[in-house]
C-alpha cells in the first residue's frame, strides 16, 4: 500500500515531467511544423547587379547571392536542424509561351506582371511554408513545376498544362499556397533547374534555417551572424518568431509550475502514505520501545524504510509513468504531445523522489518516536 | 539497593484521565533479586499499571521507585535500561508479523555492541531452548499461540535481563498450552536465576510463584 501511495507521487512526477518537458518542442514544432524559422541572406547588396544577376532570366533585385557551400556550414552549426538553399528571382513571363488544357484561355500572355520563380529542392519545400494544394510535388531531375494559387488563377492554368520559361518547357505538376500574397503569385521548380535558367550554378538567394527542437532559433540567428560578420546576416519572414520565444518562455515557466504541482502532490501522498504505515504498525513500535529501542533508532528506522519504500517506488513510478504516457501517446489521446526522455528528467525524478522520502519520512518518523509505549501496546 | 532487593518501591500512586482514575494508590514493594513473585487481581486492580512502572514503560505520579540500582522517577529517556536490564512477555506475544522468528528474537540486539555473530548464535540458543530450533525461519503468522509465547520469551531473554516481567503470558493459550509456558518461566527463572515478575488473573498460575501479591483498586491487600 506504501509503496502503490508513493509510485504513484513518483509516477506523477515522471509523468508529468515528460509530458511537461515535451511540451516546449511539442509547442515549437505545432507552431513551426515544417516552416523555417529565419533566413540567412547575403549583407551586402549591389544594385548594379552583381555576379550571376540577371541571366536569360529573371531579375534578383539588387541582392547579392550566396555561395551554395554556405548551406552546409551553417548545416554544421550547433543548433541547426536544417538549412536549406533557395534561389528566388522575378521574371515577367509574358513573352513566354505557355499551353493549357483549359480551351477558353488558349495561348500563353496570362502572366502579365512580375512573377516571382523560387529554386528549391523538392523534397524541401515545407521549409518555404509551400503546401500543395493539389496534384503532386515537382521532380528535382524532371521539367516540372508546380504554380502558386493566385498564379493558376491569374493564368488560368492547372495540373497538366505547360509552361515556357526560357526556352525550356516546364509541366505543371501541382498547385500550391503557402499564405504569402508574392509567393503564391509565383511558380517553383527544382533548384539545380533555376539555377541552371538563370546561369547561377553554385549561387542561391537565401539559406533557410529551421533550428532544431529546444533551441532559441532568434540565439541561433545570432550566432550565424556572429560567425559570418561581414558576409551574412539573418532576417525572418516569420514576424512572430519573437513572440514564439517568449511564449516559449510562457510554456518553460508552465513546465516547472507542473513540476511544483506534481513533487508537492508526490510529498503529500508520501507524508500521508508513511503516516497510514505508522498508524498501522503503532502497536509495533510499542513493542520496540517496550525492548529497549530508543526515540532516536526509531526515527532511523521510518526514516530507512521511507527511503527504501522510495527506491521501490521509484522503479514502479518510473515503469508506470513511462507506460502511462506511452499508452496515451499511443493511443493519440495527447495528439501532438511528444513526451521528452531526458536524463536529466530522470535524475531529477529519482531524486525527488528520495527527496520525498527523506522528507516525507520526517514527520511520521517523528510521530512514530513520539509514542509513549503504554498507549502503543494498548492500540489496536 | 538494601537487603539484596533488586525492586524497590515506596508510596507509589498512578491516576488517569486528569486524577478521575486511581490506578495505583500509594503501594509500597520490595521484590529480591533472582525472586519469583506473581501479582494477581481483577481487571482494574492495577497490577499491569504497576508492571509498567516496574518497566519504566510509565512514569508514576509521585512516591519512589528503584529498579535494579536505577531510580525510576527520574525524568529521562529509560531505553537503554529496558534494553539492558528488562525482558517483556506479553499476553499477546506483539512479534512483527513480517520478521522470521529468527529475527524476531534478534531485534533487541540491533544497534548494541553484540556482533552479527553472537546475535545469531544467541538468537538460535535460545529458540533451541524453547523447542523451537526448528522454526528459525518461519514467520510467526505459520506459528501455533503457544510457539509465538515460547519465540517472546526467547526474545524476552536474549540482552540476558536481570528481571523479565510477563503480563499474562498464558492469558491467551489453552491451559495445556499455558502449562508448557508456565514451566518454561519457571525453568528459564531457576536456571538464569533471574528475578521473574508475572502478572496474572489465574489462581493456579499465580500460585506456581514463590510469593503471591493481591491487589484490589490500586492497593496491595496482601
Amino acid at each position: 500500500m506504501a509503496i502503490f501511495g508513493i509510485a504513484i507521487g513518483v509516477a506523477a512526477v515522471i509523468g508529468l515531467g515528460l509530458l511537461a518537458e515535451g511540451l516546449p518542442s511539442s509547442t515549437q514544432s505545432a507552431l513551426t511544423e515544417g516552416a523555417a524559422d529565419f533566413s540567412v541572406i547575403a549583407k551586402t547588396s549591389n544594385t548594379d547587379g552583381p555576379n550571376g544577376q540577371g541571366g536569360p532570366v529573371g531579375s534578383f533585385g539588387g541582392q547579392e547571392l550566396i555561395n551554395q557551400t554556405k548551406i552546409g556550414e551553417i548545416q554544421q552549426i550547433s543548433g541547426v536542424g536544417s538549412a536549406v538553399g533557395v534561389l528566388r528571382t522575378m521574371t515577367n513571363l509574358d513573352n513566354t509561351t505557355s499551353t493549357t488544357t483549359n480551351s477558353s484561355s488558349p495561348g500563353g500572355d496570362n502572366f502579365r506582371s512580375m512573377t516571382t520563380l523560387i529554386g528549391i529542392d523538392s523534397n524541401s519545400i515545407s521549409m518555404n511554408d509551400i503546401v500543395i494544394t493539389n496534384g503532386s510535388v515537382y521532380s528535382n531531375e524532371a521539367n516540372e513545376i508546380i504554380i502558386g494559387k493566385s498564379a493558376a488563377e491569374r493564368s488560368n492554368k492547372t495540373i497538366g498544362d505547360t509552361i515556357s520559361i526560357s526556352n525550356q518547357t516546364f509541366k505543371v505538376v501541382g498547385i500550391y499556397e503557402t499564405g504569402n500574397f508574392q509567393d503564391d503569385g509565383g511558380i517553383v521548380m527544382s533548384l539545380d533547374k533555376l539555377q541552371n535558367l538563370t546561369n547561377n550554378t553554385g549561387k542561391v538567394s537565401l539559406i533557410l534555417v529551421k533550428a532544431s527542437n529546444g533551441t532559441n532559433s532568434g540565439k541561433l540567428a545570432t550566432a550565424i551572424q556572429e560567425q559570418y560578420p561581414d558576409e551574412l546576416t539573418t532576417s525572418t519572414s516569420l514576424s512572430g518568431m519573437d513572440r514564439m520565444n517568449q511564449g516559449l518562455d510562457v510554456i518553460n515557466t508552465a513546465v516547472w509550475a507542473i513540476s511544483l504541482v506534481a513533487i508537492l502532490v508526490g510529498g503529500i501522498i508520501v507524508v500521508i502514505t508513511m503516516l497510514k504505515a505508522v498508524s498501522e504498525r503503532t502497536r509495533e513500535i510499542g513493542v520496540l520501545r517496550a525492548i529497549g529501542w530508543t526515540r532516536q533508532r526509531i526515527i532511523k528506522m521510518i526514516i530507512g524504510e521511507s527511503i527504501l519504500l522510495s527506491l521501490i517506488a521509484i522503479v514502479v513510478g518510473l515503469i508506470a509513468g513511462i507506460g502511462i504516457v506511452e499508452i496515451l501517446g499511443s493511443t493519440g489521446m495527447i495528439p501532438g504531445l511528444m513526451p521528452s526522455f531526458s536524463v536529466s528528467l530522470f535524475v531529477k525524478g529519482i531524486g525527488v523522489a528520495l527527496l520525498l522520502g527523506i522528507i516525507g519520512g520526517i514527520y511520521p518518523a517523528y510521530r512514530a518516536s513520539r509514542l509513549e509505549p503504554t498507549e502503543a501496546l494498548r492500540y489496536e | 539497593m538494601s537487603d539484596g532487593n533488586i525492586i524497590e518501591i515506596k508510596d507509589l500512586t498512578k491516576s488517569f484521565d486528569g486524577g478521575n482514575i486511581t490506578a495505583l494508590d500509594g503501594i509500597n514493594l520490595e521484590i529480591k533479586e533472582g525472586e519469583f513473585v506473581s501479582i494477581m487481581g481483577p481487571s482494574g486492580s492495577g497490577k499491569s499499571t504497576l508492571l509498567n512502572m516496574i518497566g519504566a514503560l510509565d512514569k508514576a505520579d509521585s512516591g519512589q521507585i528503584k529498579v535494579a540500582g536505577i531510580d525510576l522517577m527520574q525524568s529521562e529517556d529509560f531505553s537503554k535500561f529496558r534494553l539492558n536490564k528488562i525482558g517483556f512477555v506479553f499476553q499477546l506475544h506483539n512479534l512483527i508479523p513480517n520478521m522470521t522468528v529468527h529475527e524476531n528474537v534478534q531485534i533487541p540486539l540491533i544497534e548494541t555492541d553484540v556482533t552479527d555473530e553472537e546475535m545469531i548464535e544467541r538468537s538460535a540458543e535460545l529458540l533451541n531452548s524453547v523447542n523451537l530450533g526448528n522454526r528459525l525461519d518461519q514467520l510467526p503468522t505459520k506459528l501455533s499461540g503457544g510457539e509465538r509465547q515460547r519465540v517472546a520469551i526467547a526474545r524476552a531473554l536474549v540482552n540476558h535481563p536481570s528481571i523479565i516481567l510477563a503480563d499474562e503470558p498464558t492469558g491467551a493459550l489453552d491451559s495445556r498450552m499455558g502449562d508448557i509456558i508456565l514451566n518454561l518461566l519457571r525453568e528459564i527463572h531457576q536456571k538464569e536465576n533471574v528475578t521473574l515478575v508475572l502478572v496474572t488473573h489465574e489462581d493456579y498460575v499465580a500460585n506456581s510463584a514463590d510469593r503471591v501479591i493481591n491487589m484490589m483498586d490500586g492497593k496491595i491487600v496482601t
